[in-house]
């Protein structure tokens, strides 16, 4: 085993740091919009609203039960086939699609579990003051079942930002899409994948501390 | 929360993401996986290799824009079957099964499958010493096909990588793999990696370009084919072949 | 100026509430008493809406209607001009004591925020807790979320004021703060209906006490005639069992 090739992994560093921008912002996208249709969804299956509970839990059994890489492979290259205005759709546009619905489902169930899991009393206290359900939600639901969900979101968009290594299948070129590239010009796999590894690493560890820091701060209201 | 609304957000955000512009008539929108030594691959961020200098020097004659986009191989014919690239300069090997769907143009590449084995391993010396091996091949390439086709082929236990087969052979992980001679002379000669060639090539193999079976793709390969006439009566094939290669790999 | 008519309310086979009819002066003061199960509480949730009648009219502020195809504007219309106290405080836990009082104020009467703020804190003051605007219901007493509980009812400005065994999950210690609080209330004749088993408040504070048994008011009275000279058997058994463990109160 020969030693490690730090100037070549100083060097790669950099490149490869050019292409974080574009992973955190399909991961962001993808948690902004998964977060939307994941309450969403949740809502529907908390108020279990006719029809749309049915086409709900079939969503989230379809998006749980299949890899993502399948789903993203169907978007991509299986749907276009059937519906041809969806070439149009780009490798990160599909991208992001995919991530939203996939997380969406996992995260719904999330949501759904932290919004049944305040107490009823609450619920009919709001009611009972005359708020409307959408008050209800916006004022008293939501507000602290983000604070419960709050972890386990986070865990999903850590997921998620490892998981949009996956858009290389789709000719988007990622952090790791551009790692993979470097490594086989260089064949120097265990730098490459090292420099790698340690750039994800340190995004999620920062991620981590911005978890903690909100977990403190949604937790300011339970604290005796 | 008002439905109406978030489907109207939903409905926006989506035809502003549709809104993306296809390509132009005359921009040639080539995939490839950008992890293929030294075919295409990347160092220092460039895309480089065989497969680039033979696309830009079409796109020179053809007068098209050479666009190049990467992509993970197994997607590469996904992107080309949905219309996101017009063909792919992979070394894609012509078979029966891909003229079916593809039209392809001249070979500009004759090679043979090569296995290659672990430095120092003696007992792999050729296709037919594979039996009870483990043996890895790259996913979507017709290696593996070549590989079912061998008589004792149930005896063989295929393994399919994206990318980094070299590396696991290297690592011991597999006993062998299968690629083109061409790049693994070139892998075995320009890496660090311990690795040997066993045996002769085993089956004949051509490259070529290929395109959509339709009207666009048989005209894109039409100009293609004619450039690539060119550039192998100019020489300029072999040149590239021999800036890559040390050889010329372009003739039969 | 509340009037009950003829309220149904079954779950599955057990009819819970088997025909109530009350009507309620506006200022009266009206406890209700009787064993467990006899559909107190319901009776208090279904005037609220928190449950669905099966049949029977509810009048409350000119509006009437069908308890049992009230439409959400009727519902949250009623829902607007009563206020509801409840046994377990129900506080909104992400909200501290000022914002559960003033809650209503901003979101259903959309008043401005500060204003709200300055009704609300004169309430906390009324109920004794304008130090604790700032904190957070798991920070407070049982006693003190009880009165920030009645605190958020005050602030609706209601009707009618539903209190569903306000004492009833308190620690001992804290009952008498509370009730005394309903007390003030009462004293400025705020329109209650309460549901208790405090029976020394019912005898103290109300006009008039009902005593139900089985889904329908058995009897009703002023308290001095209901608790000397109960008409009705049933009522006599129940007065007998809970006077003996409060002696105190023994005619």
């Amino acid at each position: 085993m020969n030693g490690l090739d730090y100037d070549y992994m100083m060097g790669l560093a950099p490149i490869l740091l050019k292409y974080l921008p574009l992973t955190l912002e399909m991961a962001a996208a993808g948690m902004l919009c998964a977060l939307v249709l994941a309450s969403l969804l949740a809502i529907i299956r908390v108020l279990r609203i006719p029809v749309l509970n049915g086409a709900t839990l079939l969503f989230i059994s379809f998006f749980r039960g299949t890899p993502l890489l399948v789903q993203l492979f169907l978007f991509y290259y299986g749907l276009p086939q059937v519906l041809a205005i969806l070439t149009q759709v780009n490798g990160i546009t599909a991208t992001i699609l995919g991530l939203t619905l996939h997380f969406s489902a996992y995260m719904a169930e999330s949501i759904r579990a932290a919004i049944v899991g305040i107490d009823r009393s609450q619920t009919e206290a709001a009611l009972s003051i005359g708020m409307t359900n959408a008050q209800l939600m916006r004022r008293i639901i939501l507000p602290q079942a983000t604070r419960v969900a709050v972890p386990t979101l986070m865990n999903y968009f850590i997921d998620m930002i490892k998981s949009t290594s996956l858009a290389f299948t789709l000719g988007v070129t990622e952090l790791m899409g551009a790692t993979q590239k470097e490594a086989s010009g260089s064949f120097l796999y265990f730098e490459a994948f090292l420099v790698v590894a340690i750039i994800y690493w340190v995004v999620v560890e920062t991620l981590s501390l911005l978890q903690r820091w909100l977990e403190k701060r949604l937790n300011k209201a339970f604290v005796r | 929360m008002n439905i109406r609304t978030m489907l109207a957000v939903f409905t926006l955000g989506a035809t502003t993401l549709l809104g993306a512009p296809l390509a132009q008539a005359d921009t040639l929108r080539v995939g490839m996986s950008g992890n293929y030594f030294p075919f295409t691959f990347v160092k220092q961020d460039k895309l480089q290799g065989f497969e680039v200098d033979v696309m830009n020097a079409i796109g020179e004659q053809t007068g098209d824009d050479v666009e190049f986009v990467t992509a993970q191989f197994s997607g590469l014919a996904g992107m080309l079957d949905t219309g996101r690239i017009d063909t792919i300069a992979n070394q894609i090997t012509i078979t029966p099964e891909r003229q079916a769907k593809y039209v392809f143009t001249q070979p500009y590449v004759y090679d043979g499958a090569q296995v290659v084995v672990k430095k120092g391993n003696d007992t792999i010396h050729g296709v037919e010493d594979l039996k009870g091996k483990t043996v890895a091949v790259n996913l979507g390439s017709n290696y593996e096909q070549l590989l079912e086709a061998l008589p004792y082929a149930d005896q063989i236990n295929i393994k399919t990588y994206e990318s980094n087969v070299e590396q696991d052979v290297a690592l011991g992980r597999a006993d062998a793999f299968v690629m083109d001679r061409v790049s693994a002379t070139q892998v075995i000669k320009k890496t660090p990696l311990p690795l040997q060639l066993a045996g002769a090539p085993f089956s004949h193999i051509e490259n070529a370009l290929p395109f959509r079976d339709n009207d666009a793709g048989h005209a894109q390969r039409d100009r293609v084919d004619q450039a690539l006439t060119t550039l192998r009566e100019n020489g300029t094939l072999a040149k590239i072949s021999e800036k890559w290669f040390g050889s010329d790999i372009t003739q039969p | 100026m509340i009037k009950v008519e003829k309220l149904i309310k079954r779950y599955g086979a057990n009819t819970v509430l088997n025909g109530i009819d009350l009507s309620i002066e506006k200022g009266e003061i009206i406890v209700v008493i009787g064993p467990s199960g006899t559909g107190k509480s319901t009776l208090l949730r279904c005037i609220n809406f928190l449950e669905c009648a099966d049949s029977g009219r509810i009048t409350l502020g000119g509006l009437s209607v069908d308890a049992a195809r009230a439409s959400k504007r009727d519902i949250l219309t009623l829902r607007r001009q009563t206020a509801f106290v409840f046994q377990n405080y129900a506080l909104f836990a992400n909200k501290n004591a000022l914002a559960n009082v003033a809650e209503r104020l901003i979101i259903v009467d959309g008043w401005p925020k500060a204003r709200a703020h300055a009704r609300a804190r004169e309430i906390l003051e009324r109920i004794g807790l304008a130090d604790k605007a700032d904190a957070y219901p798991a920070a407070l007493s049982g006693g003190q979320q009880q009165r920030v509980g009645i605190g958020r009812a005050m602030a609706a400005n209601a009707e009618l004021i539903l209190f569903d065994e306000p004492t009833s999950a308190l620690d001992p210690e804290w009952v008498d703060e509370v009730l005394g609080l309903m007390k003030a209330l009462a004293a400025e004749r705020q329109t209650m209906l309460v549901v208790t088993h405090e029976m020394q408040f019912a005898r103290d504070v109300a006009d008039r006490v009902i005593f139900m048994d089985g889904g329908r008011i058995v009897e009703q009275g002023p308290p001095d005639k209901l608790f000397t000279d109960p008409q009705d058997e049933r009522t006599r058994a129940f007065l007998r069992k809970v006077l003996a463990q409060q002696p105190s109160l023994a005619p």
